[in-house]
């Protein structure tokens, strides 16, 4: 088979392509088009690669998605959808042993305490199971494409006329919240600006050219300004387990001044970047980037007696988050948990 | 599997794969990465290891030129290999470049007949390797520079005149000061700020004082800038001429060479040169070991980001790191013992231990080694299987692989032990002590050579032959000294300048080449004069042409005074005869000085500069008894025309340590009378000055 062979070697090198991408970590790419990539991928291992039954094929998705994820740490989209998929697999291969949804679905105590002489074995292969994963993978890949449009809609029950609204930095899906809300209402936004990356100047613009009225400020005045806001409104990079985000450094402070003067804080965000870890010592999801921005390397004799750091991301716990906006509704943080175990099965939290 | 393209490779050259050369347009991005540094700057731990496979942050530093080049957008690279090239192409063919899946095809072209960087272009020309611009790097560049921006530069200048620009230089902004400058490697730039022209490139080499040539300012240049804020990244992207230039110009060996030729022929060749200055992404080329360390240091401090550890960009297992707060890199199964503190700016190689109450900062560990307890290391660089016993402090030092160090050594800063080396237990290393297992009288059979692949076979005897020195290693050591007693200072300083780099360099290190050098240079300056004299040539060109001279001969300065001083002076004599008087000799002195006072004038400027010209002077007279006389008339006429001024040569006259000749000299009764004369003088215009 010399045409499977070379689409073999071809998918070898679109995944080198793709790892080599996430590595670089250049260009800030959209967690959406992330997840589109990884599911893509996921799709043409499925289709091309070599596996019998389902249990083959989980291995072959987990162990491409290990070194998918390991990567680029910080991406946990891509961890998410490698999930996504393998709960793709699980059902498809439940369904056609007749087992029916809603059983597997119910998560009892009584099911957690037995759950472990229950292991499923998937060794029985059905020739139909290919079509089926990759057609359920399809439905995903649909899916992903209206989330943001599914969360901007809900932006009329969320923002009131003559509000103010504070954000920071860039976040496609806050733009277009605001954007969506702006076409019937009129409020004002603040953005801080989000030093030293300064995406807050992007976002600012690009929300004044839809005549919102907006204002950048600095990161140090978000606690000055934040009595005179009525919501705070955020996005993310990832949620984590316990309801407690991964977002642009500044933001844990913009949630604590949001905390102090009870100011609601809203986070935008898409089921797909609801990831099942825990925020754990290892620092995991941190990621530091070149100091450049922060003291420049031209400085001179100054950078050999000094450290320098740059990091992009911050945690913020759950306790300062009212309200997460997902494409399918509005969720408290407290309910975090039972959204992950309707989207990922428990097996696979680790990868 | 794509197709092996055998196409042209040097003799023995591994297997590589490629395109097929039939699908040309666009012409694949190559380059041409020189994984051999021709110098011997890192001996003598290169003598183990060529030093493209020296391990930075525990990675290879050809790996890091690699990833550079693969994340530009590289699809071809040539890699010219010559000392230890085996052991290069081993690594390569183990790491991920030659997978495959690599969107980077590596080609090896080894030789051990290339002595320098232009040896490697010739062959590039000869083998008509590169089809259109290439990048020339070589393998000891640590960059993350994103060169399309500077290509499309490139290019655009190369459509717009055609051919005119034939290479673009990329320099990284860093203030003077910046750790990741060395002394060695500093220059000096004038650049045409509106088109990034180069017009003028030197090295300063601890110079105070630079000299530009006139019209470098009087074209008709708008905004000339002149930089000293640049980092040279060694990172040029050349178009194929340059290998071309390189075969026309036999002389060209290294691509300092190549720049200072263009830039002196602009006008014969019609070539230009570029540069790129890039201020947010990194770029370094690791010449020495202070470069080194500044490097490692920059990598762990994530400057280089995405070049960074925990990264794994080699995508080697062993080599994965967890990133924690402070800089702190660790590996897998990393042991640290009870009580011991990584401070900050740390990395770990997998399977190293650590005892207790060790204090580790601002280190790189490598895969491995063993740590003992109480420990202190502080800037220290510990590569493969090191063993480091129990109360060792080292402080910014370098310790090979398999290298140990026993109970209670203390390593003073700029210390290194090359692999397999074994000191203590119980002494302290002073500063700058070098110790390897190669003996380093080795050195002086094999000096003449450019290159080192000599001598590597007769070590094994030579071992056996003599003993360990205890002393300079320790009671159970093993290892020779090199140059780092108290005995032989200038040695140690020699030495650590090479490694280290820290001192200005002097620029020839071969004594009798040097004085051969300036012979030729003292006769071709009194040839330029001499035909200036009989066609009547004016004096600027003469500076024009005794300063294209000086460059073409490397001479300094100081020495280029010296022998303009004895070549004027001596001129009388060679021009009518050996054995005049001093008489006759002064009346044909004087009117050539007269002619030559703007010649004197343009060299003689600083007060050093007079004191050196009056030294050439007392020379010139000490070699010539019977004209001694002159010395005041000539002195005299020195003086009234300005070019030398009473001060100094009050100053040289008062000057106490001279030879008994000297002292003779200054008794001549007519120079003392001189000199009383000009006391006078001077107390008459300071008595002047006070009315």
């Amino acid at each position: 088979m010399p045409g499977a062979a070379e689409r073999g070697a071809e998918l070898r090198e679109q995944m080198e392509a793709f790892v080599a991408r996430l590595r670089g970590g250049g260009g800030r790419p959209r967690s959406e088009d992330t997840a589109r990539h990884t599911l893509a991928l996921l799709r043409k291992i499925i289709a091309h690669g070599h596996w019998g039954s389902a249990g083959e094929l989980m291995e072959l998705i987990r162990a491409e998605g290990r070194r998918m994820a390991a990567a680029q740490p910080s991406e946990t989209t891509v961890g998410n959808m490698v999930r996504r998929v393998l709960k793709v697999i699980r059902e498809e291969y439940g369904r056609l042993r007749g087992r029916s949804e809603e059983s597997d679905q119910q998560e009892s105590l009584h099911k957690l305490l037995t759950s472990g002489g229950l292991n499923e074995d998937f060794n029985t292969s059905y020739p139909t199971l290919k079509a089926n994963v990759i057609e359920a993978i399809n439905e995903l890949l649909i899916e992903l494409e209206g989330t943001t449009d599914n969360i901007a809609m809900q932006a009329l029950e969320h923002i009131h006329s003559n509000e103010v609204i504070m954000t920071i930095g860039y976040s496609r899906t806050v733009e277009a919240f605001l954007k969506e809300a702006a076409r019937k209402r009129k409020f004002q936004v603040i953005v801080a600006e989000c030093a030293p990356f300064c995406q807050g100047h992007e976002m600012a613009v690009r929300l004044s050219k839809e005549n919102i009225e907006t204002t950048v400020m600095s990161d140090a005045a978000i606690f000055a300004v934040m009595s005179r806001v009525n919501k705070v409104i955020i996005g993310t990079k990832t949620i984590l387990a316990n309801g407690a985000l991964i977002a642009v450094s500044g933001t844990h402070t913009l949630a604590l001044a949001a905390k102090h003067h009870s100011t609601p804080l809203i986070v935008c965000a898409p089921m797909f970047k609801l990831s099942p870890q825990f925020p754990n010592e290892e620092d995991s999801f941190h990621k530091f980037v070149s100091p450049q921005e922060v003291l420049p390397f031209t400085e001179g004799e100054i950078l050999a007696k000094i450290n320098v750091h740059c990091p992009v991301f911050d945690y913020v716990p759950p306790e300062l988050i009212t309200l997460f906006i997902s494409n399918i509704g509005g969720n408290a943080p407290s309910y975090i948990y039972r959204l992950m175990s309707e989207l990922y099965h428990p097996d696979d939290y680790e990868l | 599997m794509a197709a092996r393209g055998a196409a042209r490779r040097g003799a023995g050259a591994g297997p590589g794969r490629g395109p097929d050369p039939q699908e040309e347009p666009p012409p694949p991005l190559q380059a041409v990465l020189v994984a051999d540094s021709f110098n011997r700057r890192f001996f003598p731990i290169s003598k183990d290891r060529p030093r493209a496979l020296l391990p930075m942050a525990n990675v290879a530093m050809i790996d890091y030129t690699l990833e550079f080049l693969t994340a530009t957008g590289v699809e071809e690279t040539f890699v010219f290999c010559c000392w230890k090239s085996a052991e290069i192409k081993e690594h390569l063919q183990k790491s991920k470049w030659c997978r495959h899946t690599s969107p980077n095809t590596v080609r090896f072209v080894t030789s051990d007949l290339y002595r320098s960087l232009g040896d490697v272009l010739r062959d590039v020309d000869a083998k008509s390797l590169v089809r259109s611009d290439f990048i020339l790097v070589t393998g000891d560049v640590v960059s993350n520079f994103n060169i399309s921006a500077a290509l499309e530069e490139h290019k655009l200048r190369r459509k717009m005149e055609k051919n005119v620009s034939v290479m673009t230089m990329i320099f990284k902004e860093s203030s003077p000061g910046h750790h990741a400058r060395c002394k060695e490697d500093d220059i000096v730039i004038a650049m045409d700020s509106a088109t990034n022209r180069v017009l003028h490139y030197q090295r300063t080499q601890g110079l105070k004082r630079f000299r530009f040539p006139m019209n470098l300012f009087q074209n008709s240049i708008e905004n000339v800038e002149v930089r000293h804020d640049l980092l040279d990244c060694h990172i040029s992207i050349c178009s194929p001429q340059v290998a071309e230039l390189f075969t026309d110009n036999f002389d060209y060996q290294t691509r300092d060479d190549f720049v200072r030729g263009l830039l002196v022929n602009e006008e014969v060749l019609g070539n230009q040169i570029h540069m790129h200055v890039t201020t947010e992404e990194y770029g370094a080329h690791i010449c020495n070991l202070l470069m080194y360390e500044a490097v490692c240091s920059d990598i762990i401090r994530r400057w280089v980001y995405p070049l960074t550890p925990e990264m794994n960009f080699t995508d080697d297992e062993n080599q994965s790191y967890t990133h924690s707060k402070h800089n702190i890199y660790r590996g897998v199964d990393v042991s640290l013992g009870h009580g011991s503190v990584l401070e900050e700016n740390v990395l770990i190689g997998q399977g190293t231990v650590v005892g207790s109450n060790c204090s580790i900062t601002n280190s790189v560990i490598g895969q491995n080694c063993k740590i003992g307890d109480k420990v202190v290391l502080d800037g220290a660089f510990l590569w493969d299987n090191v063993q480091i016993a129990d109360n060792v402090e080292i402080f910014h030092s370098v310790v090979c692989d398999n290298a140990e160090v026993k109970e209670e050594v203390k390593l003073k800063p700029h210390c290194v032990l090359s692999s397999q080396v074994v000191v203590g237990p119980g002494i302290t290393l002073s500063e700058g002590t070098v110790i390897s297992l190669h003996p380093p009288d080795e050195e002086e059979e094999d000096d003449d050579q450019f290159s080192d692949d000599s001598g590597v076979n007769k070590e094994e005897n030579k071992v056996k032959l003599k003993g360990y020195n205890k002393k300079d290693v320790g009671s159970e050591g093993k290892g020779y000294l090199w140059k780092a007693d108290d005995k032989n200072e200038e040695d140690e300083e020699e030495q650590r300048q090479s490694l280290w780099g820290k001192e200005e360099i002097c620029a020839l290190p071969w004594p009798n080449y040097l004085s051969f050098l300036s012979l030729v240079f003292q006769n071709e300056v009194l040839g330029t004069l001499q035909r200036g004299e009989e066609e009547n040539i004016s004096c600027d060109n003469l500076v024009l042409e005794i300063n294209s001279l000086k460059y073409a001969y490397n001479i300094g300065l100081k020495e280029m005074m010296q022998v303009l001083s004895k070549v004027i002076l001596e001129f009388p004599l060679q021009q009518l005869d050996a054995n005049l008087d001093s008489q006759n000799y002064f009346s044909a002195l004087l009117p050539l000085l007269k002619n030559w006072t703007p010649l004197f004038k343009n060299y003689i400027k600083r007060a050093s500069d007079h004191l050196n010209a009056l030294f050439a002077i007392e020379e010139f007279f000490l070699e010539h008894d019977s004209l001694c006389t002159s010395i005041a008339k000539v002195l005299m006429t020195f003086y009234q025309l300005e070019i030398l001024e009473e001060d100094v040569i009050l100053n040289w006259f008062s000057l106490r340590d001279t030879s008994d000749k000297g002292k003779q000299l200054r008794k001549n009764q007519r120079l003392q009378k001189f000199i009383q004369w000009l006391e006078e003088a001077e107390e008459e215009s300071s008595d002047g000055d006070q009315d």
